[in-house]
């Protein structure tokens, strides 16, 4: 029986047969796509936009960064929360009574976290040796820019910090919220 | 041509002029063979010719692939935990573009899946397809219809609503009854010996990992032993009729099944469509009384459990089910017909029958109770508030204890109140210990209880003031009239207008303007009692209840404009406010 020739109605009820069966997938599949697409649509993780509060003032002695966290509220997915650690940073003070920078501790490499290294005087990536200057310079080694600097300003005697994330990995500074 | 495939020998002698697509299409076909895997799926002949009857189990197992594709997509998102299931799930309902669509595809999807697998069953039986040799492919069916009923019920769990955690919690304690093993099944299902993360993550693991692998080995072999077996042709046919039918599966039963398959879907899409996804209520609550029903396959069993009462109960829920399920295991080898005519199998048939109409009429039966129950009805109704409030408050950001009532004011200044007010006030209509009690406050009933005995247990007896007010002395009309006119400075919608009017002449013959004022700005021995009880007052009442326009030097409340922040205190009127709307 399926040896005899095909013929045009065979033919016809293979291409339909093939047609309802792709009709059937996209149904399943295309919707499907749509949820693994979601994260390109959509902002999933909020941080906080206001300066949070991060150190006293006095705290941030000349020469001598001090590593600290930014604790804010977050919406992740579903999930709001009041007082979580959204990252931490180096607040660098350069002179005595001079301003406070700071900077994000992500590396702009590839987002591992940079320490000091108090006899150089220098920022230093963990994983990778890229170094920096206390005004966030890259000194040496892979990455693409220098550190990535946060706003930052004085109220009383509160230092306050616009907590943001870059994208790693770019010799351009963009924020990914 | 027989089922058993013969490999297409490599083509060597291809013409030059082919596409590069038919090249490679060649190519691969050299290499791995996939006609040989198409023929092993969908070749082969049908014997007596296509039909829609040969359908239903290609249908099925399409089914099962909708089911495979979606969860997937699902399980991108949900996040099996107690303070995690429901919020993740919100979240593909409400948050995700077409998130309802995929869940809906899902949820009606696995309803399908059983109605479709029980025609397949159904079919089978009618044309006495299970008899010899198919009797391992008879079993290997119903096992797989038992997994699906298992991923259904597992299924139902997860989104944790109060449907699905209540069902579970009634299904959990059956399994617990059963002989021997039912306390420790109960708890390796529960992840334990109450309901928690681990039930999740249990429910979970089944669910999505181990069913689907066991499932997709029984679909594997059903498949096998069906190609070994081939179709089962009409009974009425003659062999010859079977024989001069007989067309290759491939195209023309593969057609029927494909048009049968992308109806069914295009139904399953239409129906998510309008009933804008598959239900999702409020996040179970452990302490509620909730009015579980089962879903609708489960009826049945629901309904049979009404008949069996006390240590019965095992009838209904293991022995019938039990015995049932071993009568149809064993079907191959109780038929004793000569053939495969219906005629030749009135026992098998007949006892089909009964089964399939006693578990219509049982679902019928407790459907129609439900529907005349109003205690169901209001039940229903008071769900769906609780789920309207759920997904508005979610709308804001889930807490992380997943409870999206958290983010209620009223559940805020609940704890405020117990903190604060309860030592002097009561909300039971028992008595405060050295307040008013706040039940039903402001309502009118409240009022004139008031006016009749302001010293009374449930009004200012508690306080034991000196000199306080006197109790109104009228009739009951009287009574009423100024029942309203206080009403209605409450700020309340229904009143009568004509009964206030009647109540603010009486102000006067009554002495009340003797010791209270009606303006607003007057102070005098009693409150002013213009705007009292709307939220405003009750708010100055809460901030410094010892204002001369209020209770005077007459007050023992403490002053909260000191101890709680304005916020608070408006969150605390509204709440006081509100006590009148609570039954």
């Amino acid at each position: 029986m399926a040896a005899e020739p095909p013929n045009a109605r065979r033919a016809f009820l293979s291409v339909l047969a093939q047609a309802l069966g792709a009709f059937a997938a996209a149904l399943a599949v295309i919707p499907g796509l749509g949820f693994l697409a979601h994260p390109l649509r959509k902002q999933t993780i909020h941080g906080s936009d206001s300066p949070l509060r991060v150190a006293n003032e006095r705290d941030v002695k000349p020469g001598r960064p001090v590593r600290v966290t930014a604790v804010g509220p977050r919406q992740d997915a579903w999930m709001r929360l009041d007082k979580v650690t959204l990252g931490s940073l180096w607040l660098v003070r350069a002179s005595e009574n001079g301003p406070i920078k700071s900077f994000s501790t992500v590396c702009p490499h590839l987002g591992c976290g940079i320490d000091f290294d108090d006899k150089r005087g220098k920022f230093e990536c963990t994983c990778h040796d890229s170094t920096f200057d206390l005004d966030g310079r890259c000194l040496g080694g892979p990455s693409p820019r220098g550190l990535d600097e946060l706003e930052t300003r004085i109220e009383g005697r509160d230092v306050l910090v616009r907590y943001r994330r870059f994208r790693v990995g770019s010799a351009k500074r963009e924020p990914i919220g | 041509m027989s089922a058993g495939a013969s490999p297409s020998p490599p083509s060597s002698k291809r013409p030059a002029s082919l596409s590069a697509t038919a090249r490679l299409r060649g190519w691969l076909a050299d290499r791995v063979g996939w006609a040989d895997l198409h023929h092993a799926l969908a070749g082969g002949t049908v014997p007596g010719g296509a039909s829609l009857w040969h359908t239903l189990g290609s249908v099925a197992a399409g089914l099962f692939v909708l089911e495979a594709v979606t969860g997937i997509a699902l399980a991108t998102v949900y996040a099996p935990a107690a303070n995690t299931a429901w919020p993740s799930v919100f979240y593909i309902q409400d948050q995700m573009t077409m998130g309802w669509f995929v869940r809906g595809l899902h949820s009606f999807g696995s309803s399908a899946l059983i109605i479709v697998s029980g025609l397949h069953l159904l079919q089978v039986v009618l044309f006495g397809a299970y008899r010899r040799p198919r009797e391992v492919n008879w079993m290997v069916g119903l096992a797989m219809l038992g997994l699906v009923l298992l991923f259904a019920i597992s299924g139902y769990l997860l989104p944790w609503d109060q449907k699905g955690y209540w069902a579970k919690v009634v299904e959990a304690t059956i399994t617990g009854s059963a002989p021997v093993i039912g306390g420790a099944v109960q708890q390796v299902v529960q992840g334990g010996t109450a309901f928690g993360n681990l039930t999740l993550t249990h429910a979970y693991a089944f669910h999505a990992l181990l069913l689907p692998a066991v499932f997709t080995g029984l679909l594997a072999l059903h498949i096998y032993l069906f190609r070994r077996h081939g179709y089962t042709p009409r009974w009425s046919l003659t062999p010859e009729q079977v024989a001069a039918r007989a067309v290759p599966a491939w195209p023309d039963q593969a057609v029927h099944n494909a048009a049968v398959g992308g109806l069914v879907l295009a139904v399953l899409a239409l129906w998510t469509v309008v009933h804008h996804g598959a239900p999702l209520e409020s996040p179970a609550d452990p302490t509620s009384s909730y009015l579980a029903r089962p879903e609708w396959y489960a009826l049945p069993l629901f309904q049979l459990r009404m008949y069996f009462e006390g240590p019965l109960e095992i009838v209904a829920t293991m022995i019938i089910p039990g015995v049932a399920t071993a009568l149809v295991f064993a079907l191959p080898f109780l038929d004793g017909g000569r053939s495969r005519r219906p005629g030749s199998r009135p026992g098998v048939l007949g006892a089909v029958v009964v089964g399939v109409v006693a578990l219509g009429a049982l679902s019928a039966i407790s459907l129609a109770k439900d529907a005349r129950d109003p205690a169901f009805a209001k039940a229903r109704a008071e769900e769906k508030l609780r789920t309207e409030s759920a997904f508005a408050l979610a709308r804001k950001g889930i807490p992380a204890s997943g409870d999206p009532f958290e983010n209620d004011p009223m559940r805020r200044s609940r704890a405020v109140w117990d903190e604060r007010c309860a030592g002097c006030h009561s909300l039971t209509g028992t008595g405060g210990d050295k307040g008013p009690d706040l039940k039903d406050y402001n309502s009118r009933a409240w009022i004139r209880g008031f006016l009749m005995e302001p010293d009374g247990p449930l009004h200012m007896g508690p306080a034991k003031l000196d000199k306080g007010m006197r109790a109104v002395d009228g009739t009951s009309d009287e009574l009423d009239a100024l029942t309203e006119y206080i009403y209605a400075e409450t700020g309340a919608a229904d009143v009568d207008q004509a009964r206030v009017g009647r109540g603010r002449d009486l102000l006067s013959p009554k002495d009340c303007d003797t010791c209270h004022d009606f303006d607003g700005d007057g102070e005098n021995d009693g409150p002013n009692l213009k705007g009292r009880g709307t939220q405003k007052w009750i708010a100055a009442v809460i901030a410094d209840a010892g204002h001369g326009l209020l209770f005077g030097d007459r007050n023992k409340m403490p002053k909260f404009a000191s101890k709680l922040t304005p916020a608070d205190i408006a969150d605390m009127a509204s709440f006081v406010y509100a006590l009148r709307a609570q039954k």
